[in-house]
């Protein structure tokens, strides 16, 4: 039955492009970004117990670095490869620092990392373009050399490799969150001194998924510029921290599904309210709380009924 | 015999407190031991300086002939110690099941696989499903953790400790909290356990029948320091003991 759902819904999206316009099309791009963006923030809290401020930080480098490529050398899949493998070094290294403290500590601290990268991007003028950010990005073709040779102009092309991007994401996150790997992970998050003492070294499973959460946010990070050609500060800035936060809290914390279903109504609701008020967060915002304090479990949980962890 | 674990004048200081102090312990292995004294004597704190819990402030710890002193717990669990722990410590929101597996996983270094499925670890769940077994909680298997009543719980957290198979155990009153019936069910199951797994356990425990029934060995503490230490009957007889006591009948 869950197959069966599962199947229809790829197949519904693989067909889309036959049915709406290039609005849709890219909104659902941007809710696929997002669901990659919390599925990874969601590894850290809901999995591990960690409470990232600074993921926007993860997701500017991807960006930035897939933006730099992109304007050096135009080939789609080294540009996205190589920013998901520049934001997995840095989260790797700013992951040493920050893993080092839990609770609010480590939240204080990743706000901290997120808002230098914020700085960087804004300040490093030679690197980042400052406040204008980088301009004409193209939107290079998908090419292996001597395989094949795809043109990413039209939309629908780029829809297709970021759909079959998210598929493999999240196929490989529903691998890792039902392994032993991720078995250990809710281990530590539900007592962190039981899963020391059953042998099992906190820090460097908190790293682990610390960089895990990084490669997906520099994964949505770089499938971005291709999309907008341009790229600016303000993906680094702690306010787009909170997106995937928002998107979590929505779908469940404690679900697989819940920030990919939490990420799809953060887009619809905002794109249904901003058509009334620009102020949109503030009735976003209304909608979470009363989540958060009536559904604890979020959207998806009520489905499940309680405590069930899909 | 050689002691399993020993300490050479150990130490640990809260302010002005000492709750540890100049302790030379040794525990042999095989002799299953107590530790007694009353609240505030610095059993539970050895026990954290022992698992790893805490660091000392002076003195050095040996398991076997290996220093482990300023070791992390994660390690030491690694080279054969395990405990459990006096305040209740499961991992509440996975079920029961998956509380023994994540132990046994990690006893069996798997803890890493990223990929493979949990049922596909046929070793680990063969294992878990045993310990489940021998610690009476088959039935509870899929139910969250904690959801299953106390008594249970506290079963689940002795499947835990063992579920690393551990050469020397702590419990940290593992009968705490409760009724007399569960309570009796507990001890028998670590005296069982101690017989079929080659266990050496050292328990805190203050329900005083249940310590001169159980133990081949005692240790006194008071005030942070070992009182004395001995055979139960030994203890029994020893007139310092009967006064810390207040002359009850032990």
């Amino acid at each position: 039955m869950k197959k069966l759902a599962l199947l229809l819904l790829v197949v519904l999206l693989g067909l889309l492009p036959l049915f709406v316009g290039k609005y849709t099309l890219y909104m659902t791009i941007h809710i696929m970004l997002l669901s990659l963006f919390s599925l990874g923030f969601n590894l850290l809290l809901g999995y591990t117990g960690l409470l990232s401020f600074g993921q926007a930080g993860f997701f500017a480098v991807g960006a930035y670095a897939c933006a730099k490529i992109l304007l050096a050398a135009p080939s789609l899949l080294l540009g996205i490869l190589g920013g998901v493998a520049v934001a997995g070094v840095i989260s790797l290294l700013l992951g040493l620092l920050s893993i080092r403290h839990t609770r609010i500590y480590f939240s204080m601290l990743t706000l901290c990392f997120g808002m230098m990268i914020f700085s960087l991007a804004w300040k490093w003028r030679d690197m980042t373009g400052g406040d204008d950010g980088l301009v004409g990005i193209p939107r290079a073709p998908l090419e292996v050399p001597g395989l094949f040779r795809i043109n990413m102009t039209p939309m629908e092309n780029y829809y297709y490799v970021v759909l079959v991007f998210t598929i493999l994401a999240v196929y490989l996150f529903y691998r890792i969150v039902h392994s032993p790997l991720g078995l250990t992970l809710q281990g530590i998050r539900d007592s962190e001194t039981r899963a020391a003492c059953v042998g099992i070294s906190v820090r460097n499973y908190r790293l682990i998924s610390f960089t895990i959460a990084g490669l997906y946010a520099g994964l949505a990070g770089a499938l971005l510029p291709p999309l907008e050609s341009t790229v600016t500060p303000p993906v680094a800035h702690w306010s787009h921290s909170a997106e995937p936060v928002l998107a979590t809290l929505l779908g469940g914390i404690y679900t697989f599904a819940g920030p990919i279903v939490g990420a799809a109504l953060f887009y619809i609701l905002k794109d249904i309210i901003v058509r009334f008020t620009e102020y949109w967060l503030i009735c976003l915002g209304v909608i979470v709380l009363v989540l958060v304090m009536g559904f604890r479990g979020g959207v998806v949980s009520m489905f499940y009924g309680k405590g069930g962890q899909r | 015999m050689k002691p399993i674990i020993r300490t050479e004048d150990l130490g640990k200081y809260f302010g002005e407190m000492a709750a540890v102090h100049a302790v030379n312990l040794n525990v042999q292995q095989g002799l299953f031991t107590s530790v007694i004294g009353p609240n505030g004597a610095g059993k539970t704190t050895l026990i954290n300086l022992l698992s790893g819990y805490l660091l000392p402030d002076t003195g050095r710890i040996f398991f076997r002939d290996t220093e482990i002193t300023r070791w992390e717990p994660h390690r030491r669990v690694k080279i054969g110690i395990s405990r459990s722990f006096q305040v209740m410590n499961i991992f509440p929101r996975m079920t029961v099941f998956q509380n023994i597996l994540l132990a046994v996983l990690s006893r069996l270094n798997k803890n890493s696989n990223p990929f493979s499925s949990l049922k596909s670890q046929k070793a680990a769940v063969e294992e878990a499903e045993k310990i489940l077994n021998e610690v009476w909680l088959w039935k509870e298997k899929d139910h969250p953790a904690s959801q299953i009543s106390h008594g249970d719980q506290r079963l689940l957290e002795l499947g835990i400790a063992v579920a690393t198979d551990p050469q020397l155990c702590f419990l940290d009153e593992p009968s705490s909290g409760m009724n007399p019936i569960e309570r009796i069910k507990v001890l028998e199951l670590v005296k069982k356990l101690a017989a079929e797994r080659k266990t050496t356990f050292v328990i805190v425990e203050h329900d005083m029948d249940v310590v001169f029934s159980l133990s081949d060995r005692i240790v006194v503490m008071n005030r942070g320091k070992i009182l004395a230490e001995g055979k139960p009957d030994e203890i029994r007889g020893n007139q310092e003991v009967r006064d810390i006591y207040l002359g009850e009948e032990i």
